[in-house]
């Protein structure tokens, strides 16, 4: 994808052009491929990607259908070299990484160049089957010492700095669904404190029965109509105001927003009022305006809380925007989602969907009281 | 903006002690908290040590959750920060706004909880399991469990860096407060014993039979640990507007990573994490009086850290020892830990001592441990050290209030 043209924008507060990130790569694996092209083309055609996935796991599901990226061949991409022990995650965070990173091979120097990888809980398909090994081996401790990485939740991105030389600034960010805005933050935080000048922020989460059986017990039981489902998205992002003569801006992060709702010990579901002080808090931030958001893109999965968020959207930015709700066509992969909100509203913007430079928002919140939103400025033709 | 960012309440709750005062009383009896592990059914590990927090009531300590709904790690997370609050000596009305947030950072998370689910499935498959603990799984409810108990509306971020987490942490609250981003932060970790990673340890051949010996000759490794750490931020303003004991003020932190291998630790990258530790506090090496280890006691994490440590201070370090000697590895939580224990040992003038100690390995020579006894001295500026799996390096960088 390549942007020629500069941007043209509306004036923007000071504080706004001080901190805005510049999206200058971007990967994407999705149940709809293993590249970026894939999904952007999926998700501006309104195809989905459910599926009987039941027949990829040795372990049964709680129902069949799910959302999974079938023939994902980790070898192809990465190599002989370490991909025989590597988990799914790992492997979903690789292969995405690889692509956000293409355009970046001038960029020789990488001790300033890092990573915030947003999860859930890491591979827990990794960290069950090891507690499995231990119950269930002739011994407790023999366990497989190769894999014991991939149990604990940075392995992904520690991987991905390995492959990449990536030696700066290493983070992993257990948000849950507002894991990448609050990997967003961090980043801008990090860029904005001269302690970095590139990083690979996004979020990756694998389908697994552990997590199949987890959505059954959690958001099933909120009413979720989307199965589980899978994913990365990882963006390069960089200060707006140094990016390199020549370099791609695909998109803006203009400004984001995480804050905690009281839910009163889990006695108070509604979060709406919350979402929507987020949401204005990062409008204003951007220097934006409810009224030029043109698109959002919101968490819907069908649980009761949908139209948590759904009011706390409205109250904000009206009926007018396009709405956009990736879980409906790729599954409910929390932190993945999130960031494949995102790629969603990069893709409407470089495919050309979107007006130039449009002002788009994403929201996402967690079952534990985590509520974010952000706004994103899109950037010219593809 | 640029605030001086401060400490004033720390909130232990470690197999050694519970409580600032009980912990700083452990520190300097130099206290062993192992014992022989109750938690899971050690049954068929040929290393059965640990050092786990027997006496965790969260009840105790949590006004406001329900601690049937939260897993141990979380209970924790946020009895610990209660703790740092009271300690702090805070109106805690103070904290009900969205200027006021949390971080913790964890290895394990809530892994113990999937533990018990995993353990629940073997026979019957996760379809025969009871699900309703699920919910108690994302890594998030640590700092959610925080922002729950003490009201706070900020943001609420747990960090999965492994084994330095909490000095990413701790970090992370000084960059927030000292730009004005947020005026009041719960920091530090938390993590829980569990049989998957007590036998990948032992599996890689980290684990020690039963003491933990940091920089010692004949150290075999690691005693798993657990526990809950917290430290309570402020700027220096707000501390002193409201007449606040300051343990000690933040001067800085770096961050890097090896890329280079997944568990083995990098010297050079470890160095270049000290530098960029020292130059963003404004301090030189010979400033540094204390350095409060990783030193985990596997050979390989103090060969090279020792040896970093010695060249980066150029063959003169300052007294360096290591607490995990005492704790055994409480992993996420641990440099939380020592951050606690460098400003108790900034405010009350004395050095944690290396326990389990008899004889310096020989290739790490010059470096001080302050072996098995605490000892008086003063403390202006100290440095606790962080790495972890992945090369994630965290270096925070402690100065005197006087």
């Amino acid at each position: 994808m390549t942007t020629t043209a500069p941007l043209t924008r509306p004036a923007a507060s000071p504080a706004a052009s001080a901190t805005t990130l510049a999206i200058t790569g971007m990967g994407v694996v999705s149940p709809f491929g293993d590249r970026s092209s894939d999904f952007v083309e999926a998700i501006v055609a309104g195809r989905t990607s459910l599926a009987d996935v039941a027949g990829h796991f040795d372990a049964p599901l709680p129902r069949p259908e799910g959302h999974y990226l079938a023939g994902l061949d980790a070898r192809a991409h990465l190599g002989r070299k370490g991909t025989s022990t590597m988990d799914r995650t790992t492997v979903l965070t690789l292969v995405a990484a690889a692509e956000a990173l293409s355009g970046h091979g001038d960029v020789v120097e990488r001790s300033r160049f890092g990573m915030v990888l947003g999860t859930t809980a890491g591979s827990t398909r990794s960290t069950s089957d090891y507690s499995l090994a231990t119950f269930v081996e002739d011994k407790p401790y023999l366990v497989n010492p190769m894999i014991f990485p991939n149990a604990v939740m940075n392995c992904a991105a520690g991987q991905t700095a390995i492959r990449h030389g990536l030696r700066g600034v290493n983070a992993t960010v257990a948000g849950g669904q507002t894991a990448v805005l609050s990997a967003l933050r961090y980043a801008r935080r990090m860029i904005a404190l001269d302690r970095a000048d590139h990083l690979l922020v996004g979020a990756a989460e694998e389908l697994s029965p552990q997590w199949a059986w987890e959505h059954h017990h959690t958001v099933g039981r909120l009413g979720a109509t989307t199965p589980a489902g899978e994913g990365s998205a990882l963006f390069v992002v960089e200060s707006a105001a140094t990016v390199a003569p020549g370099r791609a801006v695909l998109a803006e992060v203009l400004a984001t927003e995480v804050r905690t709702h009281p839910t009163r010990d889990g006695r108070d579901e509604d979060f709406g009022d919350t979402l929507a002080a987020a949401i204005e808090a990062a409008l204003a931030d951007a220097g934006v305006t409810a009224g030029d958001v043109w698109a959002v893109a919101s968490s819907e999965n069908g649980s009761r809380l949908d139209a948590h968020e759904d009011r706390a959207i409205r109250a904000v930015v009206g009926p007018d925007p396009l709405r956009v709700r990736v879980k409906h066509s790729l599954g409910e992969a929390r932190s993945a989602s999130t960031a494949l909100q995102l790629a969603a509203l990069v893709g409407l913007s470089t495919s050309g969907t979107a007006p130039r430079g449009a002002v788009m928002l994403a929201t996402s919140h967690t079952p534990d009281g985590s509520v974010g939103a952000t706004v994103l400025r899109g950037g010219g033709d593809a | 903006m640029s605030r001086r960012v401060v400490i004033t309440g720390v909130g232990p709750i470690s197999s050694i002690g519970t409580g600032a005062e009980s912990f700083h009383a452990g520190l300097t009896a130099g206290r062993s908290g192992v014992s022989p592990i109750a938690s899971f059914d050690s049954t068929g590990f040929p290393h059965v040590m640990a050092g786990e927090v027997h006496d965790f009531e969260p009840a105790r300590h949590v006004r406001h959750l329900d601690p049937a709904r939260w897993g141990r790690t979380s209970l924790f997370s946020a009895a610990a920060a209660r703790l740092a609050v009271q300690d702090s000596g805070i109106d805690d009305e103070l904290l009900h706004t969205g200027r006021a947030g949390s971080c913790m950072g964890t290895t394990g998370g809530e892994s113990q909880v999937l533990e018990q689910l995993t353990g629940e499935s073997v026979d019957g498959g996760f379809e025969a399991v009871d699900g309703t603990r699920f919910a108690q799984v994302p890594a998030a409810r640590l700092a959610a469990a925080v922002n729950e108990e003490l009201g706070m509306l900020g943001e609420a971020f747990t960090l999965a860096t492994a084994c330095s987490a909490s000095n990413y942490a701790v970090g992370h609250a000084y960059d927030a407060i000292r730009s004005g981003e947020s005026d009041y932060v719960i920091a530090g970790g938390a993590d829980s014993v569990g049989r998957w990673s007590h036998a990948g340890f032992f599996r890689l051949g980290a684990v020690a039979e039963s003491q933990c010996r940091p920089f010692d000759r004949d150290r075999t490794g690691i005693i798993t640990g657990e526990g809950g750490a917290a430290v309570f931020l402020e700027s220096l303003d707000s501390a002193t507007a409201r007449g606040a004991r300051v343990y000690a003020e933040v001067l800085g932190y770096g961050l890097n990573c090896d890329a280079n291998h997944m568990t083995a630790p990098d010297k050079d990258s470890i160095k270049h994490c000290m530098r960029l530790a020292h130059e963003n506090a404004g301090v030189t090496p010979e400033d540094v009086d204390y350095i409060s280890a990783h030193g985990t006691g596997t050979p390989a994490n103090d060969l090279t850290e020792g040896s970093a440590i010695c060249e980066v201070f150029e063959g003169s370090p300052p007294p360096t020892s290591s607490i995990k000697s005492m704790l055994g590895h409480t992993m996420g939580a641990a440099s939380a830990f020592s951050v606690i224990a460098t400003v108790l040992a900034i405010h009350r003038s004395f050095l944690p001592p290396t326990i389990n100690f008899e004889n310096l390995d020989p290739r790490i020579e010059g470096l001080d441990p302050v072996p098995n006894e605490a000892r008086d001295a003063t403390v202006d500026i100290a440095q606790v050290n962080g790495f972890a799996f992945g090369g994630n390096n965290a270096i925070t960088i402690f100065g005197s209030a006087r």
